[in-house]
């Protein structure tokens, strides 16, 4: 194989993309198959390119700044699953998107952002990696804009807050090159000292923004109410989480060198854990079936997170494996959400119910997504959490319970979603039919291996993470079942206590969408108490008062972001601008004696050493 | 060639007063004999052959007497001179209803575009001053076009300000001349060189930038830069603020900085903290204002405080970053200006607190203005970020730790100033009152949308651009 | 050396001239001070032997001053008395620093001690060709230059002072 096949990956794309441009409008499904051909050679292409290593360099824009490209093992995989992910949404959207005037604009951001992840992925130079990251910003910017109305304001807000990580990311950049002296990604070795400290930091924070951690996900759930379905299945859910966790893990397993009992370990696990519990918190109050999904998406992050910043090799065997998994059954959740959105028009829980009667295949993906996600055995989602709780408890007690806690409240939260949307009474007269197949086929896909990724887990994990991970390892195999059977039976127990809960919940409201509201209005133990106790002395206010302090903790954390954002800065400066808006009087004489005065200054200031 | 890029636009002046004056007819093809010789002017400056630039036509500047000094720079600064000069054009189009006006304008425009032709390519201090007044002369011309009591003000701040200037760089002049024993910037370059120390060569630089200073309107030197911005009708103010203070401030600036003075540490120090000043006052004044052009105007003196910024650094990255930051800047900021006058004619305002959701009525202009926000303020991948991101990484590199963070610190509040802005202007609801709002004329919107496609176009390409355009400009230095 | 020679007493007319122009009241009297500045730095530019720039000089200055009694005229609408009074009373507030800044200045660069570095070696004086034929030999783009700025200020004369169509 020569070294110009690594540049496939971004060829293809491109001409898939240009062919998309000139396929006439009235060819009716012109620019379906060209979209779905173009995804499919990229797919064809990532298989065959699948563990081979290639190295190509050649001198770009001087400085240090080379065209490298280089083709690993983890990258080929990452290109693999993007290239997988690309091509089943693409079939999806043919049928989702069809006679939608925004089809065509929608295929061609597609091809154009599986090219720059592609290209950032392989990229071996950080500028030119910049270079293809900052490329997947304007064609999300564009992906979202084609959406409803709304759609312009949330995209302008996604691109710019992305876009303010980015400049951080890009200062680290900067940092990395002046203090390791190279931008080649694969000769960089920092450590976390001082400055090296500093461009750790501003580098992870461009990569987390990338993959949606707190606190750069405020757009993401507007986003899932404005831009069009298959978008956010294919760009916040898997693409840019893949590119975004790829990236933290070069950065901290590859670029630094970070050990176990690092300041850099612990923030990020921090922030994983945050991000895991206030998201969770949040998704638990939706009453909308993507904005739910959406703030899952954010959460789920936080577990990637947490099990990369444990820095023990289950820990980040368990984070990448997390990675591939969430991008699955989180892809399978919103197209799910996108059928149902679809057949039975809305995605608002309230309107929904009983439909798993009348779109079964839907329901059974869903159901099998849902308990992947919540970590039931024996789906995908379960081994990899086992794994990253592993790592977690590795590392300290407080990020076990973290973890587990923010896998009951997704449960719950699932079972919530799950009961109301598909069971229970069936709300309206309409009609509901099954999706059609080509929306069918990705979903079943995407499902079924969440079945094979959990059942046989050794396959992912023996052929795709692991190798990454290489002399890591060192004799360690994580596959097979969990070895830590306390665990497990935590885990277990837990899962079944969601279940209780979820089951009283909606004994006690009657209503499937409200049967998390007690977890929102009640203390935990709360309930246990007599219900004439309450009335003297009152554990369930006070308990329901912490609760909702801590729910508008979250929620408040949420908004001030945005209030950050849009009127802090802007009000700080204003006070600075008064006195210089007072000082420009109109006045031309008092310009004279600023210029004469500056040039005086100036003149002694040259002089002044003679 | 050098000197047909004077004489062929100075020809067209001479045909267009002797041949076109006759009837309005031919009146109106002015304006087609004027894009002509524009767009003649960038696609030579861009297609630069050597076989245009060099030998063959050596006869009329033998003719002339003068060895030209043609160079990357010098491309690119063409380029933005004709380019800007179109869009003006158009502008004047649309915004001018009477014939004659438009007419007379098409003169003055040619008149100034001569002027920054001339200033780009001499390599004589006294012809490049002799050059930058007949720039500023048509300038005030152009600014007190509408002989409105408002523009006349903002022409006559112009006008002291930059006769102040004159003087100081007339003064610098002399003191040179009889330093150098001659105004030719090699002669002038050794005698800076050979009296490193003395006191009134030192004076002599200093006198001269300060001069530049006015004339780029870097902050404190700044004080006729907004009036006449805001005075200035909208097709001048596209002109002023895409090339006329960038030719006759800041290209010079980096022309005689690189050229005569590469070594003066001090005179670097001078750039980086002025720049500096320039980039916060200018952003914090432009945050309170309520003109939208004045807005506009306060933007400008703080971008130019980058170009200044990099230059400073006197490195060959930081000056490549300023270059490629005067072309991005030329280019959205001209088209931030089309798109005022388009909102300005269509309004019949351009007082801030009477607009808000215009984008809704006016797609076009909405579109290309926040595609321009967005390059100010350096929000990647378009043309604006890459020219800070490599002005900040050459303050880096330089050792200027302070001035490369001062540098990101002030594009967040480029930032805020535009969110502000874009949502009273653009966004948000659409206020009573302009429910029948119409788009601007197709050949103001094609300028637009030409303008906001480079924009892009240089930032998704951004490698290509700069390894072609903007790289080369490094022979100023190693010269 | 004496300090009181014709030539210093040249600039402290020119000076005293340049300020009566900026500070007077009437427009009359500022244009008197501003030709008999302009004529003092034509003799000061002659002594230096350097006539054709002196006579240069002299006619630009003539040619300025009438453009600048002309634009007076057609921009300005006569005041009242009181209006003069209170205008010249402003003028006074405003400018009165202008000499405070000059001696300032002045102060400020005698203490810097610049003064030795002033001497600059002059260039020898080979044999200067005759003024005409050195403009036209040298300095042809430069004339080149300047025709095109009389070209914008006749441009300029006529769109400011001519007549406005429809109105």
């Amino acid at each position: 194989m020569t070294a110009n096949v690594i540049f496939y990956p971004i060829i293809v794309p491109l001409v898939t993309a240009l062919a998309l441009l000139v396929t006439p409008k009235k060819m009716k499904w012109g620019k379906e198959i060209v979209a779905i051909a173009g995804t499919a050679l990229n797919l064809l292409l990532a298989i065959a390119l699948f563990k081979s290593n290639i190295y190509f360099s050649a001198p770009w824009s001087g400085f240090g700044i080379d065209f490298s490209l280089k083709l690993y093992q983890f990258s080929s995989f990452i290109i693999l699953a993007a290239a997988g992910f690309a091509f089943l949404i693409t079939l999806y959207s043919t049928a989702s998107l069809f006679n939608k005037d925004y089809a065509k604009p929608f295929y061609v951001y597609l091809a154009l952002s599986l090219l720059m992840v592609n290209g950032a992925v392989l990229a071996d130079n950080l500028v030119l990696m910049l270079f293809f990251w900052e490329g997947l910003l304007v064609t999300l910017f564009g992906m979202i804009t084609i959406g409803n109305k709304h759609a312009f304001k949330t995209a302008t807000k996604a691109f710019i807050i992305v876009g303010i990580s980015d400049l951080f990311m890009m200062v680290g950049i900067a940092l990395v090159a002046y203090l390791g002296g190279t931008i080649t990604i694969s000769q960089i070795n920092l450590t976390t000292a001082g400055l090296g400290g500093l461009a750790f930091i501003f580098l992870i924070i461009g990569a987390i923004s990338k993959a949606g951690s707190m606190p750069f996900h405020s757009w993401i759930p507007d986003a899932a109410i404005d831009a069009p379905l298959p978008f956010m299945a294919i760009l916040p859910a898997s693409l840019e989480k893949l590119l975004g966790i790829y990236f933290l893990a070069r950065i901290s397993l590859d670029m630094f060198e970070l050990n176990v009992h690092s300041w850099a370990s612990t923030t990020l696990m921090v922030v994983g854990a945050i991000t895991i519990l206030l998201a969770v918190m949040m998704a638990l109050v939706q009453k909308d079936y993507k904005r739910l999904l959406s703030y899952h998406a954010i959460s789920q992050v936080g577990y990637m997170i947490l099990g990369i910043g444990t820095l023990v090799p289950v820990g980040i065997v368990g984070g990448l494996f997390h990675m591939i998994n969430h991008a699955m059954y989180k892809s399978c959740l919103f197209l799910t959400g996108g059928s149902v959105e679809k057949q039975a028009g809305t995605t608002d829980l309230a309107k929904l119910g009983g439909i798993a009667k009348s779109m079964p295949v839907t329901f059974i993906c869903f159901i099998i997504a849902a308990a992947s996600i919540s970590g039931v055995p024996p789906f995908n989602g379960f081994f990899s959490k086992e794994l990253v709780y592993d790592g977690a408890l590795e590392r300290g007690m407080i990020f076990y319970v973290a973890a587990i806690l923010g896998s009951f409240l997704t449960a719950a939260s699932f079972l919530k979603l799950g009961h109301a949307a598909f069971l229970g009474k069936k709300q309206g007269n309409a009609e509901v039919k099954e999706a059609p197949m080509r929306m069918l086929i990705p979903m079943i896909t995407i499902a079924s291996l969440c079945v094979l990724f959990g059942l046989w887990n050794a396959l992912p994990l023996n052929n795709l993470i692991q190798p990454i991970l290489g002399k890591r390892l060192e004799g360690h195999n994580f596959s097979g079942l969990p070895t830590n059977a306390l665990l497990v039976i935590a885990t277990v127990v837990v899962l079944a206590l969601a279940l209780l809960n979820h089951i009283y919940g909606v004994k006690k409201t009657g209503k499937a969408l409200k049967a998390t509201d007690h977890i929102r209005y009640a203390p935990l133990l709360g309930h246990l108490y007599d219900m004439a106790e309450k009335r003297f002395f009152d554990p369930y206010n006070i308990g329901l008062d912490i609760v909702n302090f801590f729910a508008k903790i979250a929620a408040w954390f949420d908004r001030a972001i945005d209030w950050v954002y849009n009127i802090l800065v802007v009000n700080a400066a204003n006070l600075v601008t008064g006195l210089i808006k007072r000082l420009h009087t109109g006045n031309y004489g008092s310009y004279i004696i600023w210029s004469l005065a500056s040039a005086a200054v100036i003149l002694i200031f040259l002089i002044r050493a003679i | 060639m050098p000197s047909l890029m004077i004489l062929i636009p100075l020809f067209g002046v001479i045909i267009l007063n002797l041949v076109f004056a006759v009837n309005s007819r031919m009146k109106k093809a002015a304006f087609w004999l004027a894009l002509a010789i524009f767009s003649l002017q960038v696609v030579v400056a861009v297609f630069h052959h050597p076989a245009l630039w060099n030998d063959s036509l050596g006869r009329i500047d033998s003719f002339l007497n003068v060895s030209f000094f043609v160079d990357h720079l010098s491309f690119i600064m063409f380029i933005c001179i004709g380019m800007v000069s179109i869009a003006s054009l158009f502008v004047a189009r649309y915004g001018m209803k009477d014939e004659d006006d438009i007419f007379k304008f098409i003169n003055l425009l040619i008149m100034a575009s001569i002027g920054m032709s001339g200033i780009v390519m001499v390599k004589d201090i006294f012809s490049l001053y002799v050059f930058m007044e007949i720039t500023a002369v048509s300038s005030f011309l152009l600014i007190a076009f509408p002989r409105s009591l408002e523009s006349l003000e903002g022409s006559f701040k112009y006008l002291i300000l930059s006769s102040i200037a004159t003087v100081l760089m007339l003064t610098s002049i002399g003191i040179l001349f009889l330093a150098a024993g001659g105004t030719d910037f090699d002669a002038i370059a050794a005698a800076i060189g050979a009296s490193y120390e003395n006191a009134l060569v030192l004076a002599a630089i200093g006198l001269f930038i300060c001069g530049l200073f006015i004339k780029g309107g870097l902050v404190p030197f700044h004080g006729w830069l907004p009036d006449a911005y805001t005075a200035a009708p909208a097709p001048v103010s596209v002109l002023l603020a895409g090339v006329v203070t960038k030719s006759a401030g800041i290209y010079t600036m980096i022309r005689i900085t690189t050229s005569l003075l590469p070594h003066y540490q001090s005179v670097n120090n001078i750039l980086m903290l002025v720049g500096t000043i320039s980039i916060f006052a200018g952003a914090l004044a432009a945050i309170g204002q309520d003109n939208f052009k004045r807005m506009l105007a306060y933007s400008s003196i703080s971008q130019m405080g980058y170009i200044i910024l990099g230059l400073g650094t006197g490195t060959i990255l930081g000056i490549a970053g300023a270059v490629f930051h005067l072309l991005n800047h030329s280019i959205f900021k001209s088209l931030l200006f089309v798109n005022s006058a388009a909102v300005e004619k269509e309004i019949g305002t351009s007082d801030m607190n009477r607009m808000g959701g215009i984008s809704q009525k006016m797609p076009v202009t909405g579109t290309t203005s926040v595609i321009a926000f967005l390059s100010t303020c350096g929000i990647p991948p378009l043309s604006g970020f890459w020219s800070k991101v490599i002005i900040v990484i050459a303050l880096w590199q330089a050792g200027q730790y302070a001035y490369a963070s001062l540098a990101i610190i002030a594009s967040i509040i480029t930032l805020a100033y535009f969110l502000s802005m874009q949502r009273r202007v653009f966004f948000g609801k659409l206020r009573a009152g302009l429910e029948n709002l119409k788009d601007a004329e197709g050949g103001v919107l094609t300028v637009s949308v030409v303008l906001a496609a480079l924009t892009i176009g240089i930032g998704i390409f951004f490698p290509f651009v700069f390894n072609t355009l903007i790289l080369p400009v490094k022979e100023i230095l190693v010269r | 050396m004496t300090i009181i020679n014709i030539d210093n007493a040249l600039l402290i007319v020119t000076a005293i001239a340049a300020i009566w122009t900026v500070m007077g009241r009437s427009l009359l009297k500022a244009t008197i001070g501003l030709a008999v500045t302009s004529a003092a730095i034509s003799v000061i530019i002659f002594r230096l032997e350097s006539p054709l720039a002196a006579v240069f000089e002299l006619s630009v200055c003539a040619g300025l001053i009438t453009a600048v009694f002309v634009s007076a005229i057609s921009l300005t609408k006569p005041l009242t008395h009181k209006e003069i009074l209170y205008a010249s009373k402003d003028r006074m507030k405003r400018y009165i620093y202008l000499p405070v800044i000059l001696l300032v200045l002045g102060a400020a660069l005698a203490f810097v001690k610049i003064w030795p570095g002033l001497v600059i070696a002059a260039p020898a004086a080979a044999s200067q060709p005759e003024a005409r034929s050195l403009l036209w030999d040298f300095r042809r783009l430069d004339i080149l230059g300047q025709v095109i700025i009389l070209l914008a200020g006749a441009f300029g004369i006529v769109l400011l002072f001519g007549e406005k169509k429809n109105k």
